[in-house]
């Protein structure tokens, strides 16, 4: 026994440990608590052992084997594009009008995001082109003729659309169902123009289809400041329920309760409110995990809703003179009029802007706004950085928008699998595993003996690893997944039977059996090595281009086959050496 | 135990042509017989909705569809899964929501009577119903009209004024199959006696995505596994692993094609599966070639791959049943998609092997003499003229 060997010992055994160890929050998470505790990280961590890895290295069951709902949302941006096309083509005539630069009309192309400007009088059109192009730089011209001026929307800026309507979706759909109070929720983009999002536990797909799927509501109400010690007064008068965590905070310059959840405050305002006013609560977001709330804030609110979003034309985050962000938002004429009104009215008082029911901001007004348009100040910068100032004033622009312009979003998947189903499978496959791996643990005892036996105990630590490193990376075991762990055992196995098979051959051709032994292994490593590569190669590809399940099943792929080349060969090897070498056994069994 | 206990002397190679031209005619047969029949597609690639129920009670298929057609879903497919006595159904339907040709009819009849409405356009594939109103409507009146004509209404969107005061546009957007199919089992029922175990609902915009990336994914993995194989390995061992590749990839789409089971995105894993195992025959035979070229130096080439194929054929059978011995739970308990997987690995499995025998070695050879014969043509022309002394 060599150096090197003792080395390749203690390595096995280091990774045999790490791996048990990594399965306990495994372990616990699947055994030890109750189906519904089972994504409870607080719980799990709790339950734990003290020395146990923490508990986010747990290994998750897709969709498909606890229940749940998988959607892919895609965001119609087309449609978004082209009325945002019909919107500016009013916007330049509007503009051409008031500098009074002569008549013009405007046709759009919608397909082709195109916007025909029509002079009345072609002698004006030199002006009105060169006006236009320098104010509307999201267009380029196409060609002009006369009094005809073709302008196209510019393809940088219609991309830069697109993504931020994608943006607004995920923004609109998170904040929902962070209001349904869904935990463990994942919403993340797919591809350019999809959102994908996973809601375990949860069993009704219309339901969940009109939750992230309906368009989103942005409303523009006044705050009851003619009223401003009403939730000091009312915790006075009646205590909150045990358990609920509400107080009183003044930290919005203002007393407003405070509590964890959302509910928490709705629940107990209900029915205290006074007539014609309605109590809605603002997210104050976790200052690391932006779209986590980690509390919320209570309003008192008008209950009339003077404007929606439908009157607003366009927000914009910028930095002013003062070099401070602010949100610069325009409203379409009518729009302008009525927040006029409002604003004359409401001098000294708040604003509320609300998304969905959640109260993104309640500016000051400061004065009587007309002409459409307004900034939005963003506070003093207290202990933010810039970029984070910055930041707020870019998510409300976006928000703004999102109620603003919504670009319609379409369900393009939805898989929903009952919890009871997910059992059953959870059931059948382990049956298929260990029915699988049972077969060919015994067919290799059988045929080869004393190394198939060694053969198995690797086998069997290729299973431990597979596991492990699904926990390690987080990933996530899907049925499909299941069926890739037996295969790739099956693959794995493939490596000892080549060993063993070319170390028989070479005691065939009267070699000793050390020499046969490293023989064995030495020709055989290459060739284990590139049908371990392709293997590899078309798992990548099935990792990069699938989804759900199907993606749980090459991840299972690319980890297990990763673990064959440690397992088969190095792991083999190890124990094939300390009876070849260590204990002078003149004879293998092979 | 040994389960070739003399070596094989078996001359795989003199029978190249007739392999060759019987593995050309299947090949072709299931080509043709993909474009004259086509795969059942799956929701996956097809789009449409899938439900599965669970009775609590013993029925047949053709009871449960009965009870779809008199609830009001005609074309509904219905497939029994599992076992006869677990009761479990597969109700499938194209569409993936209420609004069809049909509904798409009285709905835009429905709201033509509001007055005022024009540019009434169902977009089935989203199911959406889209129009422009001279007015702005109220929300609340427009769904009460598309609910009347019989289409359920998940939301009316408001879009705002068009540009010119041209008029308001309005999108209606439909409610899903899957509330319609419960409901229809469930009519005259006082509780239901069945359990909605999953809902499959795949648009069939994101159903052409999903198929192209699949046929896109499958090319990938060939052309990389072609370049590391080429690279690895003397440039004449390409085409041969490639033809094998594409044999085995046709060959197990035919079991999809013949059995007439849901091709779907386990389907493309299964084939990405078989292209990365297939091809690891190859390569064991491929690296022996190579071991024995150097060993037989002087030997015919067709000799020494027979040499070579006989020498690994025990290893050849032994790699392939122990892969095909783990796929045995699979093929047990493994219900649906899960089963087809097993099934077409295990098909990918045999052919793998036969295609490494008959396909890429014959196909190594006959390159092989090609070069041998271009070599030769070369000298000869080079002794004639003497311009190129040094070709070759």
């Amino acid at each position: 026994m060599d150096r090197g060997w003792w080395w390749k010992f203690g390595l096995i055994v280091a990774v045999t440990l790490g791996s048990i160890w990594f399965l306990i929050p495994t372990y616990y998470s699947l055994v030890v608590l109750d189906r519904d505790q089972r994504n409870n990280l607080a719980v799990l961590e709790e339950r734990m052992p003290s020395w146990a890895p923490p508990a986010k290295y747990r290994l998750n069951l897709g969709l498909d084997l606890q229940g749940g709902i998988h959607m892919v949302m895609r965001v119609d941006t087309k449609t978004a594009l082209q009325k945002r096309t019909e919107r500016r083509a009013q916007q330049i005539v509007n503009y051409v009008n008031d500098k009074k630069l002569g008549e013009v009309t405007a046709d759009t192309d919608p397909e082709q995001l195109e916007v025909t400007l029509t002079a009345k009088d072609p002698a004006t059109m030199d002006a009105i082109q060169k006006e236009v192009l320098a104010t509307f730089t999201d267009f380029t011209e196409v060609s002009r003729s006369g009094g005809t001026l073709v302008l196209v929307q510019d393809e940088t800026q219609a991309n830069f659309f697109r993504e931020e309507a994608v943006d607004q979706a995920m923004l609109v759909i998170r904040r929902r169902i962070d209001k349904w109070g869904v935990a463990e929720v994942d919403v993340r983009k797919l591809g350019s123009d999809s959102i994908q999002i996973s809601l375990p536990g949860r069993s009704n797909a219309e339901q969940a289809k009109e939750l992230v799927g309906t368009t989103a509501q942005l409303e523009f109400r006044m705050v009851d400041d003619t009223n401003p010690q009403f939730f000091a007064q009312l915790l006075q008068a009646t205590p909150p329920p045990e358990g609920s965590n509400i107080t009183l905070t003044t930290e919005g310059g203002f007393p407003q309760l405070q509590a964890p959840t959302r509910e928490a405050i709705i629940q107990y305002t209900k029915d205290k409110v006074p007539e014609n006013r309605v109590v809605l609560t603002e997210c104050i977001a976790n200052p690391v995990k932006k779209d986590e709330c980690t509390s919320y804030r209570s309003y008192l609110l008008d209950k009339s809703v003077p404007l929606t979003g439908e009157s607003l034309a366009g927000a914009d985050a910028s930095i002013s003179q003062l070099n401070e962000p602010e949100v610069n938002i325009s409203f379409d004429p009518a729009g302008a009029r009525e927040f006029e009104r409002l604003t004359e009215a409401g001098v000294g008082r708040r604003m509320a802007i609300v998304l969905d029911d959640n109260v993104q901001t309640a500016p000051n007004i400061n004065e009587k706004i007309s002409g459409g348009s307004a900034r939005i100040t963003m506070g003093r910068m207290g202990g933010r950085t810039f970029e984070e100032w910055l930041g707020e004033a870019q998510t409300l622009a976006l928000v703004l928008k999102a109620g603003a312009l919504p670009a319609p979003v379409t369900v393009g998947e939805i898989r929903q699998v009952g919890a009871s189903l997910g059992d059953e499978l959870i059931r059948k496959g382990g049956l298929a595993a260990v029915l699988g791996l049972g077969l060919v643990v015994l067919f290799m005892a059988l045929y080869y003996k004393g190394s198939g036996l060694i053969a198995d105990v690797a086998l069997l630590l290729n299973g431990l690893l597979i596991l492990a490193g699904l926990a390690f990376f987080n990933a996530t075991l899907t049925l499909p997944g299941i069926a890739g762990f037996v295969l790739t055992l099956g693959v794995a196995v493939d490596a000892n039977v080549l060993i063993n098979e070319r170390i028989r051959e070479e005691l065939g051709h009267g070699k000793s059996t050390r020499a046969a032994v490293d023989q064995g292994y030495d020709r055989a490593f290459w060739t284990i090595f590139d049908s371990h590569v392709t293997a590899l190669i078309s798992a990548f590809v099935l990792f990069f281009t699938g989804t759900g399940p199907v993606r749980g099943f090459a991840t299972t792929l690319i980890i297990g086959l990763l673990a064959s080349l440690f397992t088969s060969i190095t792991v083999t090897r190890v124990i094939m050496t300390y009876f070849v070498h260590g204990r002078n056994a003149k004879v293998v069994s092979v | 135990m040994q389960i070739l206990k003399n070596k094989t002397n078996i001359d795989f190679i003199s029978k190249r042509k007739p392999a060759l031209f019987l593995s050309t005619v299947l090949n072709l047969a299931i080509i043709v017989g993909i474009a004259a029949f086509g795969f059942n597609f799956g929701v996956d690639f097809a789009g449409g909705t899938v439900v599965e129920v669970k009775f609590d009670h013993p029925i047949t298929a053709q009871e449960v569809r009965e009870r779809a057609d008199k609830g009001g879903l005609p074309d509904v497919s219905v497939q029994n899964i599992g076992s006869a006595d677990e009761n479990s159904f597969l109700l499938r339907m194209g569409g993936v929501t209420q609004l069809n040709e049909e509904s798409g009819a009285r709905g835009q009849a429905a709201l033509e009577a509001l007055g005022g409405v024009r540019n009434v356009y169902s977009d089935l594939a989203n199911g959406i119903i889209r129009f422009r109103a001279a007015q702005p409507m109220d929300s609340d009146a427009v769904k009460k009209a598309v609910e009347s004509a019989g289409i359920g209404v998940q939301e009316v969107r408001d879009l705002g004024e068009a540009q010119g005061g041209a008029g308001y546009d309005y999108q209606v957007v439909a409610s899903g199959m899957a509330d319609r199919v419960f409901a229809a089992l469930n009519a005259g029922l006082e509780k239901p006696d069945f359990e909605q175990r999953r809902v499959d609902y795949v648009g069939p915009q994101v159903g052409k995505q999903l198929r192209n990336r699949g046929i896109m994914a499958l090319l990938y993995s060939m052309i990389a596994i072609l370049i590391y194989v080429a690279f690895r390995f003397d440039f004449k061992f390409g085409p041969g692993a490639l033809v094998a590749m594409v044999h085995d990839v046709i060959m197990v789409s035919g079991y999809y094609l013949v059995s007439r089971r849901e091709f779907n995105l386990t389907a493309i894993a299964a084939l990405l599966t078989v292209v990365g195992y297939s091809v690891n025959d190859t390569i064991v035979i491929y690296d022996r070639i190579r071991e024995d070229m150097a060993k037989f130096q002087g030997k015919p080439f067709i000799e020494v791959i027979n040499i070579a194929i006989n020498d690994t054929l025990g290893r050849t059978i032994l790699t392939s049943g122990t892969t095909a011995l783990s796929l045995i739970g699979l093929l047990i308990f493994g219900v649906g998609e899960i089963f087809d997987f097993a099934m077409a690995m295990l098909v990918g499995i045999v052919v793998g092997v036969y295609s490494t025998i008959y396909i890429a070695s014959p196909l190594t050879i006959w390159l092989d003499e090609r070069a041998a014969a271009k070599e030769a043509r070369q000298r000869a022309s080079g002794d004639v003229d003497h311009q190129q002394p040094n070709a070759a």
